[in-house]
């Protein structure tokens, strides 16, 4: 080995802690990086072949009925390649020892061929028999959450009508890959499932026989989208056509691009933070080791060594805790990847996820981090080059001190000698303390983003299941029913009271910008379920005119005032111009709302219900769920408390591992940054310390005189990290809210109180180990040694 | 032999062994017998090596023999733990190094100050500052004063909690013949005037003129304790 590689070695062991220090805080950025990099990837990848494998389509449209033939106009649309019809309908499943019904979508398998569009990937089992009766495909998900298997019965209510089918196979869908139920906030596979049937059996059981109500379209290549869109809204419409609309619309394949969208912006933004504050951690380090081996650098150089080769020589300080940081983070992030996608694969309905590394941006951010802390260290390396031998052998010039900024406006008079010492180390070296504190700040804010998060789900459970929804359960119709609906209601066991509502589809437009939504009509008493605003107050229904969900007021850039266009996909079809009335908060979807009345009048219509909130007597459940289960009228029976429980449940075990991980990431990142500081605090006051301790100062007043800049640091910068962490939390929100669903940004005071208890926590920890090396410090050494 | 009454410190058998049992073993100090007196001014005269500053070091209780025996008047510094010798070491001594060993973030002023805040019964930094002469730079700091002036005020700093013995280890070893000669003389005033016990070590056998006891040390022994019949004063001296 050659000697100067050896001296490395041997140096490098004495700097063992800061080289850790400093490794370990790379790892942390580099394993965000490859734990979002890799979910993404393979989340990404595998999508893409899924809806490649299984043709998920390009455009899809429902709508109320249209006779076969209908399919040969649509198939001949300029730019479209295939078309797939089929039939879909909603079902009420009711499972023995299952106390609520479970809701399900129904849909058709073609007969005695493969679906040509979204076809269903088969797990287990096989599809119905062409010839056979009363069989059906069942989603996987919820097969799995109660256990059924193949030839297990299913009795369920289509139509009006119950019957009892036989599972014939498992399967997974393109069209499914996340299902939310009507009305819920996140997948829940115990209270919804997804069949599919024979086309014959299924149009029959629908009422639908020679006919279809959905369609799928696979564009030709280099086809106009928004054309073909228009068109087969225009052959529709006599069919009750709803909008077409495209996977950007999709309710699964939405969901799944979000997350794939969000993942992305999570790989850049705190990797990027954690490799900052690691590259300056190395330059800090360096530069001191270059100053206290001045005089080696120059007996080196008087030796005969180049410039060149005393730069490589420093330059390789700065290679070791990068390839060990490489390391270190590669292995966390496939392993942290590994535990990652199994929680995926239980959320998202998808083929094998096996772990695939996005190699090609991978490398070339490793690359940039590499770079990133070669550039911090230039300065340190370029000094070393440069120093004349003679100058070095000198010893460095006396540090010039002055009276700090702040005793010049006469504050020293407040203050002890340790205080000053303090103040005066860190006023002589700026961006030294200033990049410190901004590691330190960088520590207090990670911890915001998983409290904001553990608080916003817990204040979104308690808006949603107290504020807004006070019903303990909701039905749905199958079909719009008449007023005599209502009174019937109260005849169920245990209801009390019950809220009637109106939906129906429509589009709204304003200018280019249009949704397709619900627009939902309740009653102006708002005694069940009620319409609120950001500071929870009750938004009162307009008379006329309608109240949008802030994010739907967004989209179509709206204010209240403005006059927006409700085209109803129902019914006669009304078109109005209504009033924007108001902007109300929401989470999830986009919410349009109007007075019941009001909208029924719009319809043309008298006392129609699509369905009801319902109060329930608490004693009487068990009655209420055996009678609900009868009734053929109900598409949908959801109790409150099942939902709330079930999100508590998902959310829960997400959210918990983000913030054990956020919280580990701010830990290291605060040790690492105040450990390297100390010790370079260390290495520079070693002879100060000693003149201390030999002054009488016991071990913990002269390790408190060191510490205490670090302290002050720590003090400072904790509050501004906490605005920092505050307003980068809002920006990942802002990044990962979408129409879909959205976080409510919620900071209490524990979040902060967390955060700086995390920071405090490191640090002691940091200086406890400091304590240690001062406890072992050599008095006699450090005071005979020159300055 | 003028009458001292008891000695400050007695001294008896102290052996200084590094690294014992291996190769590299060093016998710093081997069976030293020495009593100090109270405001006596004593160097402790030797080559390098001869064990000097390991008997200072001891003697100040920043280091514990290997054996023998040592005590401040009742105390007994040779089996003294480590916070048991930061007391010590907090009322009862005061440092001057070859190397000034200033706080340089501190002026000169608070470089006393750091001591006088931990002291019982201390002078004010500027009492202290005063009797090294220095009254007039007690703002700088130690990069805008001189070798000289810097260890002046390193000896105002180990002398301003009233030390019962101030131990000076080549205080002038770092600096020119016209500096070093401030110096002494601010350790001889102190001695004078304040009645410190001084113990000065050197291997300048000039600077032991101005001692009233001159202690020679070589190999680790006392080789002689020889008395001054007149003691040469700082400014006098020469080299």
């Amino acid at each position: 080995m050659r000697m100067l590689d050896l001296k490395l070695l041997r140096d490098l062991r004495g700097m063992k802690g800061q080289t850790a220090a400093t490794a370990l805080v790379m790892a942390c950025g580099l394993a965000l990086m490859v734990i979002a990099g890799a979910t993404h990837t393979t989340l990404e990848t595998v999508r893409d072949g899924y809806y490649r494998d299984t043709a998920f389509a390009d455009i899809f449209c429902e709508l109320k009925r249209a006779p076969v033939y209908v399919e040969s106009a649509v198939a001949g649309v300029d730019g479209v390649a295939l078309v797939e019809t089929g039939v879909k309908g909603a079902g009420v499943l009711d499972l023995p020892g299952f106390r609520e019904p479970v809701s399900c979508l129904v849909n058709s398998l073609p007969a005695g061929r493969d679906r040509r569009l979204n076809a269903i990937l088969l797990r287990s089992g096989r599809l119905p028999d062409d010839g056979g009766r009363d069989e059906a495909v069942v989603n996987e998900a919820f097969a799995k959450a109660h256990g059924f298997e193949l030839g297990d019965s299913l009795d369920v209510t289509l139509h009006g009508a119950r019957r009892r089918l036989r599972i014939c196979g498992l399967a997974i869908s393109p069209e499914h890959v996340i299902e939310i139920p009507p009305g819920g906030l996140l997948p829940d596979p115990l209270r919804f499932a997804i069949l599919w049937m024979s086309e014959r059996e299924l149009s029959q059981a629908l009422g639908l026989s020679g006919a279809f109500n959905t369609l799928a379209v696979r564009l030709s290549p280099g086809a106009n989208a928004e054309d073909v869109k228009a068109e087969i809204d225009r052959l529709l419409l006599p069919y009750g056509g709803l909008s077409a609309f495209d996977r950007g619309r999709h309710g699964s394949a939405r969901l799944v691009n979000d997350e794939i969208e969000q993942l992305k912006s999570l790989g850049v933004l705190f990797p990027a933070v954690f490799l900052g504050v690691a590259a300056f951690m190395t330059s800090a380090s360096l530069t001191r080791l270059v100053k206290l081996q001045r005089e080696q650098i120059a007996q080196m150089k008087a030796f005969g060594y180049s410039s060149l080769a005393a730069a490589l020589h420093y330059l390789k300080f700065a290679v070791v805790p990068v390839l060990l940081g490489t390391v270190l983070g590669g292995v966390f992030g496939v392993w942290g990847a590994a535990a990652m996608i199994p929680i995926y694969q239980s959320v998202f309905n998808l083929p094998m996820l096996s772990i695939r590394l996005d190699w090609g941006s991978l490398l070339p951010a490793m690359a940039a981090s590499a770079l990133v802390t070669f550039l911090g260290v230039l300065g340190a390396v370029r000094h070393a080059a440069s120093l004349p031998p003679a100058e070095a052998m000198r010893p460095e010039p006396p540090v010039d001190y002055s009276p700090s900024f702040l005793e010049k406006l006469g504050v020293h008079r407040l203050t002890s000698p340790s205080f000053r010492i303090a103040l005066r180390n860190l006023e002589r070296r700026p961006w030294q303390s200033f990049f410190t504190a901004l590691g330190l700040a960088f520590a207090a804010a990670i911890p915001v983003f998983p409290g904001v998060m553990a608080d916003g789900l817990d204040y979104l459970v308690d808006f949603q299941w107290g504020m807004s929804q006070r019903q303990d359960a909701t039905v749905t119709f199958v079909e719009p029913l008449g007023a005599e609906a209502l009174p019937a209601l109260l005849r169920i066991p245990g209801v009390m009271d019950r809220e009637p509502f109106r939906t129906v589809p429509a589009l709204v437009r304003s200018g280019h910008a249009e949704r397709s939504v619900a627009v939902f009509g309740m009653p102006a008493a708002q005694r069940l379920q009620r319409i609120l605003d950001t500071k929870g107050e009750i938004v009162p229904l307009p008379a006329s005119g309608l109240l949008l969900s802030a994010t739907l007021a967004d989209v179509l850039r709206l204010s209240p005032g403005d006059r927006v266009r409700v085209e109803v996909r129902e019914g006669h079809r009304p078109v109005i111009d209504a009033a924007v009335a108001g902007v109300v908060t929401d989470y999830s979807g986009l919410g349009a709302y109007m007075e019941i009345g009001a909208l029924r009048r719009l319809l043309g219509e008298e006392g129609t219900v699509n369905g009801a909130n319902l109060v329930v007597d608490e004693t009487r459940w068990d009655d209420f769920w055996r009678s609900v289960k009868g009734l053929p009228a109900l598409a949908t029976v959801y109790a409150a408390a099942s939902e709330r429980e079930s999100f508590i449940r998902t959310t829960v075990e997400m959210v918990g591992m983000q913030q054990t991980l956020y919280y580990f990431f701010s830990l290291v990142v605060a040790f690492g940054v105040i450990y390297n500081g100390a010790r370079i605090a260390l290495s520079e006051r070693a002879r100060s310390l000693a003149t201390l301790r030999v002054l009488g100062f016991t071990r913990r007043e002269a390790t408190a005189i060191l510490l205490f800049e670090l302290g002050l640091l720590t003090f400072i910068a904790t509050g501004p990290g906490l605005l920092l962490g505050t307003y980068l939390t809002k920006l990942l929100l802002n990044m990962a809210n979408t129409e879909a669903v959205r976080l409510p940004f919620v900071l209490q005071s524990k979040t902060y109180i967390i955060a700086v208890l995390n920071v405090l926590f490191s640090t002691l920890c940091s200086f406890a180990a400091v304590h240690g090396k001062i406890a072992r410090l050599d008095l006699l050494s450090a005071l005979k040694s020159a300055e | 032999m003028t009458e001292r009454g008891a000695p400050l410190f007695r001294a008896r058998g102290i052996t200084k062994v590094y690294n014992p049992g291996t190769e590299a073993e060093v016998r710093a100090l081997d069976g030293i017998d020495l009593d100090l007196f109270d405001g006596e001014l004593a160097v402790l005269l030797g080559a390098s090596g001869s064990g000097k500053s390991t008997l200072l070091n001891i003697i100040g209780g920043l280091d514990s023999p290997t054996d023998g025996a040592l005590f401040f008047r009742e105390l007994e510094l040779s089996g003294a733990d480590d916070r048991e010798l930061t007391l010590y070491r907090r009322r009862v001594t005061g440092f001057v190094f070859q190397w000034y060993n200033l706080i340089p973030s501190l002026t000169a002023r608070e470089n006393v100050a750091l001591v006088t805040e931990i002291a019982d019964d201390p002078m004010t930094p500027e009492e202290a500052l005063e009797l090294v002469d220095l009254s007039d730079r007690m703002d700088h700091f130690p990069s805008q004063l001189s070798g000289g002036q810097q260890q002046r005020v390193a000896i105002a700093r180990a002398i301003a909690k009233r030390p019962e013995v101030l131990l000076c280890d080549e205080p002038t070893g770092a600096l020119d013949v016209n500096t070093g000669i401030t110096v002494l003389e601010a350790v001889e005033k102190v001695n004078r005037e304040l009645g410190t016990l001084v113990l000065l070590i050197t291997h300048n056998s000039v600077i032991s003129e101005m001692a009233a006891r001159v202690i020679s040390l070589s190999a680790g022994r006392i080789q002689s304790i020889h008395e001054n019949e007149s003691r040469a004063p700082a400014c006098a001296l020469s080299w």
